[in-house]
């Protein structure tokens, strides 16, 4: 039986290139683990708090509720997009380009499918890692009486925010797969996470402009902020975040055979 | 007889359009050296690329041991081992680390992992650097851990691609005796290298590659003699009596090359008889020829 583009992911080399990077994690967690994680709760302290203050008249949804309330689901999946598509744009293509770490690894049972697959699941289950660890913040608000949310339905998030952080993933390995140097680092940044994030309804509702809310249509991040938010907030599901697990899947249907042939090009130097 | 661990048939390769290995074969035995040599670009590394199951033939075929290592990619590439050219080893882990990594990425798992790591640490001379990251031990030690990484497994067939590229050379030796050390292990080792006294004191058998084919095959002395001739002359070309001499060295062909202020001319019996009665008040030094002068002849060689 010839192995599809996707069976890889579940294969132990996969795992091994993915339980290699968390051995360097846990090696190098005190520089390592803290910015990433002291990053989104200083932006939920300095919006949520500070700007959050500031507005004591924000409507979202046809209701009053706090800054702090409509960041906190929005943080939670703007971290799913960031982290998982950082690790796989800059970690891996250091890994690839710079240390020689994949060709290391190519020169054992792991081949290139096992390489890609083990980069992005170990993006994406960085990324969820550090949405749970934004989750306990979140809760800590909580406790501290500043935030109310559906806390329950944090353990329905969580998975979907996995499935968007493997989607984001395959989006930086393309960009690691084509650019090629890290002075072009610039570009992805600019070609997608400002205008994702930006049109996102993450930090704020988009304005009330027709196609704007057309593009947002198709933005993975737009419904799993909005899907997120109605969840945590109100409790109720809406059609946001199955929106999101298709683009997603589509996603992944897509890039994974245009990343794997995109590199084995660059790799290899074979076509 | 010695069974044959590695054998490579009618390999091909085309990079960007263009043959870079074109028909190559050959084979490895348990404890026997292989030497791939030829100039850069000769098609050395991507032989050992496809060899090593990193690179994929456009035809031919590689066996490891009972595995085709396209067919049988995982068993095939568990019984090798790679020492690449460029430094791979793991920056983000010490020695140690790079030996436990290494092993964490062959199945099946490596019984007695801890005990074969300080085992291979100490055939290699590492372990009194089991905990310093790679980047602070010379050029030697780095290549040690390389060579050392690629065994951890106890593979049956090593590829090492330019072993000694850039040692000095106390370091060359030292990786020359972790070699032998293998082959006394009875693993069947193929080198790649165009140092020619690295060629000659490690292999048991040579295969001279040119413009990706196979030019060549045999011991340093067929090889030699097959393709640049019995003898060395070398005329100093500021000496007394060159009349006729750069003349007579174009009729013959061409084949010499100019060294500084010296030509050094391959000559068979029959023609150094013959230069010996046309030239006999020249001043020249007749010396057996070297692996230095076979990638000169080579050079000369016109590309069909």
């Amino acid at each position: 039986m010839k192995a599809s583009h996707y069976t890889p992911s579940i294969h132990w080399q996969s795992w091994a290139v993915a339980t290699r990077h968390l051995r360097v994690l846990l090696l190098n967690w005190h520089t390592a683990l803290v910015p990433p994680i002291a990053e989104p709760v200083v932006l939920l302290l300095a919006f949520g708090v500070g700007l959050g203050s500031q507005m004591e008249d924000f409507t979202w949804n046809g209701e009053r509720i706090s800054y702090l309330t409509y960041l906190a689901p929005g943080i939670l999946a703007y971290t799913s997009f960031m982290m998982a598509f950082f690790q796989s744009l800059f970690s891996a293509f250091m890994r690839m380009h710079y240390q020689r770490t994949w060709e290391g690894q190519l020169t054992t049972q792991v081949r290139l499918e096992h390489v890609i697959w083990g980069e992005a699941l170990w993006a994406a289950s960085l990324a969820t890692f550090y949405v749970v660890v934004m989750c306990i913040v979140l809760m800590g608000f909580g406790l501290g009486g500043t935030l109310t949310l559906q806390w329950t339905w944090m353990v329905a998030v969580v998975p979907i925010l996995f499935l968007g952080s493997l989607s984001f993933a395959f989006v930086g390995l393309f960009f690691t797969a084509t650019l090629p140097s890290m002075d072009h680092m610039g570009l992805p940044f600019f070609l997608v996470i400002m205008p994702i994030g930006f049109a996102s309804g993450t930090y704020f509702p988009l304005p009330d402009v027709p196609w704007l809310h057309l593009l947002a249509e198709a933005n993975p991040l737009y419904h799993l902020a909005n899907g997120g938010r109605r969840l945590l907030i109100d409790g109720v599901p809406t059609w946001h975040l199955p929106k999101a697990m298709l683009i997603c899947l589509g996603m992944l249907l897509v890039l994974v055979p245009i990343v794997k042939r995109k590199l084995r090009r660059r790799v290899f130097g074979e076509n | 007889m010695k069974k044959q661990i590695l054998q490579v048939e009618g390999l091909v390769k085309r990079l960007g359009g263009k043959p870079v290995v074109n028909e190559v074969g050959f084979a490895c035995a348990e404890g026997e050296v292989v030497g791939l040599l030829g100039p850069n670009g000769a098609g050395k590394t991507t032989t050992l690329r496809m060899c090593y199951g990193f690179l994929e033939p456009d035809a031919g075929s590689v066996r490891i041991g009972d595995w085709d290592i396209q067919k049988d990619n995982e068993p095939a590439s568990r019984a090798l081992g790679v020492c690449t050219q460029d430094e791979t080893y793991d920056g983000d882990f010490t020695v140690r680390g790079n030996l436990v990594q290494g092993c964490r990425y062959y199945r099946p798992i490596i019984e007695n992992r801890d005990e074969r790591v300080d085992e291979v640490m100490e055939t290699f001379g590492l372990t009194k650097y089991a905990d310093a990251k790679p980047e602070t031990l010379s050029g030697g030690y780095r290549r040690r851990l390389m060579i050392a990484r690629a065994v951890v497994h106890r593979p049956q067939v090593v590829f090492l691609d330019e072993p000694t590229t850039g040692l000095d050379p106390e370091a060359r030796l030292l990786v020359w005796e972790l070699v032998d050390t293998l082959r006394a292990q009875g693993m069947a080792v193929v080198l790649t290298t165009h140092y020619m006294d690295e060629a000659e004191r490690l292999s048991d058998r040579l295969i001279l590659l040119k413009d990706g084919k196979i030019r060549a095959t045999g011991t340093t002395e067929s090889l030699l003699g097959d393709v640049v001739g019995d003898h060395m002359v070398v005329v100093s070309r500021t000496g007394p009596n060159l009349d006729g001499v750069e003349i007579w060295l174009e009729e013959k062909g061409g084949k010499h090359s100019v060294i500084l202020t010296d030509w050094h001319v391959p000559m068979g019996s029959a023609e150094l008889a013959e230069f010996v009665g046309r030239f006999p008040n020249l001043r020249y030094e007749v010396r057996p020829p070297t692996l230095d002068d076979l990638f000169l002849t080579l050079a000369k060689e016109v590309s069909p």
